[in-house]
């Protein structure tokens, strides 16, 4: 009699473990009531979408210029990803707990933790049945873009990659989150308050902080909410990236430190604090990695390619001082239209936004000015817009501004149409297809089970 | 430190390969087990006996290694197993759990042979012996409190380690059904397994075990075969109940 072989006891095979997360997920309430609800949910903002695209399209129809405003990333995937992403944030908390929670409660997990799998590959695989569940649950929002493109609708690849992506990560990171939520609580129901708590709490801090300055837009910045705001922008920013996944494997380790048996709290409590402490250094990392990637089809992160490419031979640093107050509107206009563009060409800038409303009180005349400084010289003005505040920029570096390219412009893809019809398949089809495929999976799979009874090998 | 200093069967020598030592678990204020020292050999069949609170469950759990221990260790065949190691020797079925309720018994058994890689022949066997085909395509959740002990019966038996440790193996079957699984019990450890069993019920231990080890209040009141607690009790006919009442 010897111990199992330890690299046995650590590395069994994986397939029946993530075999039977998926199983274990797809058979609970939690997600096929979700996707069931979250029918309905995206298919009317869906059919609204298209409504009102399509009557901004019928207006735009007789302007070429008016068309070109008309992008389908925000007149139909922002709105029907948007309800998906309220459904998220609300209801996948519940999905994602199952995946541990019943394991808990019926006592199943004391089992689990004494099979041949390191508590970090239990983790992963539960990580991997959430991410599943995220495709199931994302069935009705993927099905509206291919409903959208039978209508005749444009769809660019890679800004709908882009999207798609940040809502995985979105997914991804509240179940992380519910994950962790769970291996800390005694029960399901401790861990969906504790999860609500930090989706719904995101929400609420978006909404009400939305705009403020100081310490208020440092705590919005917290919001879970913002993690998709630079993809339902189009970008794809390198950082965000890697700190999300950060977050997400950061609660991934802290969940493998609270599931781990036979480990005293205080042991618990120190190998959390070094993981969170691993965490915040390489959130800070991330923080400082600049790099991003325009995949708007219409380019609207980023300046003409001419002007694009000359910027960035601007190699000493570029210093802007705005005198705005971050919740002014002309402050978020330049941020759109000139800082977010030269944060991305420009290698060395930096913007000061000088202070808050009490800053200014009794200094009118500076207020609204914007000051430019770059090889110890500096240029002031009050402009938002690209036209007047790049040939400063040129003038300030002693540069000669780019010729006008000879490029296709953003033609804009306008679309009068209705997707009336497709209620009946949000409200009716796909609820029946997934009720069926529900009672379906209620039966037990027959050929598997008689290889038991038959006594074959 | 393997030792063979008594024999629990005039048949088989005492090897051992587990050993208990020191110990010890509070909760608070409360002591659960306290200086809990005890071996097993292979192949042996130990009850842990004493009435509800005893501190049966908790040993099993710190033997297991699922709860961390105040102090005392464990030795495995001469070498100390840390808690994280123990699944390498030992596998705990604990009691009152209804494994994936939202399954099929079935699937159960097939992912715990899967992760295992057991054969069907293996599978089949244990489904058997512990009579558990009639239910295999219902839901754990609708399984009789027999049947889903049964269930769990099978995953401790297609589970590899040398011991096997179970809560209250006998809760919820009759006489009849008892005396079924106490020979499959036996079949077990005929195998070379060892099996720890923490049982409440005197007459099912006495059934079933070779050596008890005598648990009331978080401590041991005796360790032993039944002769040779009735030896230490001077009750040369008494029962596992005389003699478990005469050292409490």
């Amino acid at each position: 009699m010897r111990l199992l072989d330890a690299n046995r006891l650590h590395n069994a095979r994986l397939y029946p473990l993530l075999e039977k997360e998926l199983a274990e997920i797809m058979s609970g309430r939690a997600l096929w009531t979700m996707l069931l609800l979250v029918c309905p949910l995206v298919g009317y903002s869906f059919v609204q979408a298209v409504s009102l695209y399509s009557d901004a399209s019928a207006a735009a129809l007789q302007s070429p210029a008016a068309a070109t405003s008309l992008s389908p990333l925000d007149g139909i995937l922002l709105p029907t990803f948007g309800s998906f992403y309220v459904a998220v944030t609300l209801l996948f908390p519940f999905v994602a707990i199952r995946v541990l929670g019943q394991e808990k409660e019926s006592g199943s997990l004391r089992l689990l933790v004494q099979l041949p799998y390191r508590s970090s590959t239990i983790i992963v695989m539960k990580l991997a049945a959430v991410l599943a569940a995220w495709v199931f649950v994302s069935i009705p929002a993927l099905s509206a873009l291919g409903v959208w493109l039978l209508l005749g609708g444009h769809l660019a690849p890679t800004e709908t990659l882009n999207l798609v992506f940040g809502h995985v990560l979105y997914g991804l990171l509240v179940g992380s989150i519910a994950l962790f939520a769970t291996t800390i609580s005694d029960n399901a129901a401790t861990a969906a308050i504790i999860a609500l708590a930090a989706t719904i709490g995101s929400l609420v801090l978006d909404f009400t902080l939305a705009g403020r300055s100081g310490w208020s837009a440092w705590i919005a910045e917290l919001s879970l909410t913002q993690t998709l705001r630079t993809f339902e922008q189009g970008l794809l920013s390198v950082g965000l990236v890697l700190g999300i996944s950060t977050v997400i494997c950061g609660l991934a380790a802290l969940s493998t430190v609270w599931l781990r048996p036979g480990t005293a709290m205080r042991g618990k409590f120190t190998r959390s604090v070094l993981c969170v402490l691993m965490m915040i250094a390489a959130l800070g990392i991330a923080t400082q990695i600049g790099r991003s990637f325009d995949l708007s089809e219409d380019r609207r992160n980023s300046f003409p390619s001419a002007d694009q490419q000359l910027l960035t031979t601007l190699r000493l640093p570029l210093v802007i001082i705005v005198n705005l107050v971050p919740e002014d509107p002309r402050y978020i206009d330049l941020k759109r239209n000139v800082l977010g563009k030269l944060e991305r060409a420009v290698p060395n800038v930096s913007i000061e936004v000088a202070g808050s409303r009490q800053d200014f009180a009794g200094r009118s005349d500076d207020y609204g000015q914007i000051e430019y400084v770059y090889r110890n010289r500096s240029d002031v003005s009050r402009s938002t817009s690209p036209r007047e505040i790049l040939p400063l920029l040129y003038g300030l570096a002693g540069v000669q501004p780019p010729q006008a390219a000879l490029g296709v412009d953003y033609p804009g893809y306008p679309l009068v149409t209705s997707a009336d019809a497709s209620l009946f398949w949000f409200f009716g089809g796909l609820p029946l297809l997934i009720a069926f495929a529900w009672w379906r999976s209620r039966h037990p799979r027959a050929v598997k089970l008689a290889a038991f009874e038959g006594g074959q090998s | 430190m393997t030792s063979a200093h008594f024999n629990f069967n005039e048949d088989k020598p005492f090897v051992e390969v587990l050993h208990a030592n020191d110990l010890t678990k509070r909760y608070g204020d409360e002591v659960a087990i306290a200086n809990v020292s005890f071996s097993v050999a292979a192949g042996e069949i130990i009850g842990i006996v004493g009435p509800n609170g005893a501190g049966k469950t908790t040993l099993l759990e710190v033997l297991a290694g699922q709860i961390a221990l105040d102090s005392g260790n464990v030795v495995w065949r001469g070498q100390a197993l840390p808690a994280p190691r123990r699944k390498e020797a030992i596998f705990y079925m604990p009691d009152g759990i209804r494994p994936y309720q939202d399954r099929f018994a079935g699937d159960v058994l097939r992912f715990v042979s899967g992760v295992y890689e057991r054969s069907r022949t293996v599978v089949s066997n244990v489904i058997t012996a512990v009579e558990l085909a009639p239910v295999l395509r219902k839901r754990v959740s609708a399984l009789s409190k027999g049947y889903n002990r049964r269930l769990l019966l099978a995953i401790g038996l297609l589970t590899p380690q040398d011991v096997l440790l179970m809560d209250e193996p006998f809760d919820g079957f009759d006489i009849r059904q008892s005396r079924n699984i106490i020979q499959v019990l036996r079949n077990s450890a005929a195998g070379g397994r060892t099996l720890v069993l923490a049982i409440h019920q005197l007459a099912d231990a006495e059934r079933v075990c070779d050596r008890f080890l005598l648990l009331a209040g978080g401590k041991v009141r005796g360790i032993g075969t039944l002769q040779e607690l009735r030896t230490q009790t001077a009750l040369p006919e008494g029962s596992l109940e005389d003699i478990f009442l005469a050292l409490t």
